[in-house]
């Protein structure tokens, strides 16, 4: 029901999609986000992204959002899959994929669950661009998205 | 107990090991050398001065094993049959570890041995490396075990700590530490990764209290009371409040920025 897997190599969205409904007939929605590497951030001209993460409470952190997800709303699957270490732009960084028997929930699910990790997730990015190297700073934007989850 | 370099009369003397039995007999001592971590890449990279630093400390610690008994004075020349010394860098405490370890077939102990060898490799890196470095501090010279001989085996008591402590505090014989790890960005800030600090060098056994600790050992662990910092006890997110007990893992970090 639920995956989440921190790891190095590219994911493929088409086969994560099988696995998810593999021998499934119950299923009439599947919202699948992909997160990408931009050539824009901070500054322009990013050339790399590093992605760090603590090994251990990383996965604890994205299983435990997940499991909030399944509180919420009616799920049938939910795979998470985040990559670390060096990343160029176009990369695929991250995915989120959640599967239920209407689209609507599915939708907010996936939402949710963005909003979730990106504020609740143990991972730090850090961009290397022609002007230099720096640490990424976290969004006050990030932090709104995901307090709208509180008032519900 | 009686010391055995003194006589009945009180007056040093050499022991007579004519009639004791011929063991093998090994010891394991061990120290560091802090030094800042700027002097410990240089090291590192072979960047310093003075050349190779770690061929040279460890040729200095095997020579002074085999000359211990011209250093201390009632100590018998022994034939040792091994002399080795190690370093290990370790970035973390900042500091490089030396293990010597001395063997012979014989009447006596080699611990005077070992424990030579340690004092004079750190003393070789301290020569090797006062160039850039004045401030570096030797510390922790001791024997770890020893075997052979009347007195059987001897291992120390309990697990190191490499965390400094107060001179004036009493040893404390729970050594149980708490792992604290520094991530991202924090962790290239302070330049460290992880440290472990002594429950019993807390007032109260919480986050707030292994703050302060940190902060008294060192003034840049400040920054961990800075408002963004973040915390996590054994993986889960924790406050000043949240307590803590030996074998924990503390990690400190800043705001999260995945996705």
């Amino acid at each position: 029901m639920i995956d989440v897997r921190v790891q190095s190599p590219v994911f493929d969205v088409g086969e994560e999609q099988r696995q998810l409904l593999a021998g499934r007939r119950d299923i009439g929605a599947v919202v699948t986000f992909t997160g990408l590497v931009r050539d824009f951030n901070e500054r322009p001209d990013v050339q790399a992204l590093s992605l760090e993460h603590y090994p251990g409470m990383t996965e604890a952190a994205l299983r435990d959002i997940a499991e909030q997800a399944t509180a919420r709303w009616p799920l049938d699957g939910i795979r998470v899959v985040h990559r670390v270490g060096r990343l160029s732009p176009s990369d695929p960084i991250v995915m989120v994929m959640v599967a239920s028997a209407h689209r609507r929930v599915a939708f907010d699910a996936c939402d949710f669950l963005m909003d979730y990790l990106k504020t609740r997730a143990p991972f730090w990015k850090k961009e290397h661009t022609a002007s230099g190297t720096y640490w990424v700073s976290a969004r006050d934007s990030d932090a709104r998205d995901a307090a709208r989850w509180e008032e519900a | 107990m009686s010391l055995t370099h003194l006589n009945a009369r009180g007056e040093a003397h050499m022991v007579d090991v004519g009639d004791k039995a011929e063991t093998q007999r090994e010891a394991v001592a061990s120290g560091r050398i802090i030094m800042r971590p700027e002097t410990l890449a240089l090291l590192a990279e072979g960047g310093l001065p003075k050349g190779d630093v770690l061929a040279t400390a460890r040729i200095a610690g095997i020579q002074a094993a085999k000359r211990t008994h011209e250093l201390i004075p009632l100590c018998h020349a022994l034939l040792l049959s091994k002399v080795s010394v190690d370093f290990r860098l370790d970035e973390a405490a900042s500091c490089v570890h030396v293990e010597s370890r001395c063997r012979l077939a014989g009447r006596t102990g080699v611990e005077m041995e070992a424990l030579t060898a340690v004092s004079v490799a750190c003393l070789t890196l301290y020569d090797m490396c006062k160039a850039v470095d004045k401030d570096m501090t030797i510390e922790g010279v001791r024997l770890e075990h020893k075997t052979g001989g009347k007195s059987g085996e001897w291992h120390r008591a309990s697990a190191d700590v490499s965390t400094t402590r107060d001179a004036s505090e009493p040893p404390s014989v729970d050594s149980a530490a708490i792992r604290v790890k520094f991530l991202a960005e924090l962790r290239e800030r302070l330049d460290i990764e992880e440290i472990e600090v002594p429950v019993a060098a807390l007032k109260s056994p919480d986050v707030a209290s292994l703050k302060a600790a940190l902060e008294a050992q060192d003034s840049r662990f400040s920054a961990l009371s800075a408002a963004r910092i973040l915390c996590a006890v054994n993986h889960a997110m924790a406050n000043e409040e949240t307590s803590l007990s030996e074998g924990d893992e503390v990690a400190f970090f800043p705001p999260v920025t995945g996705g």
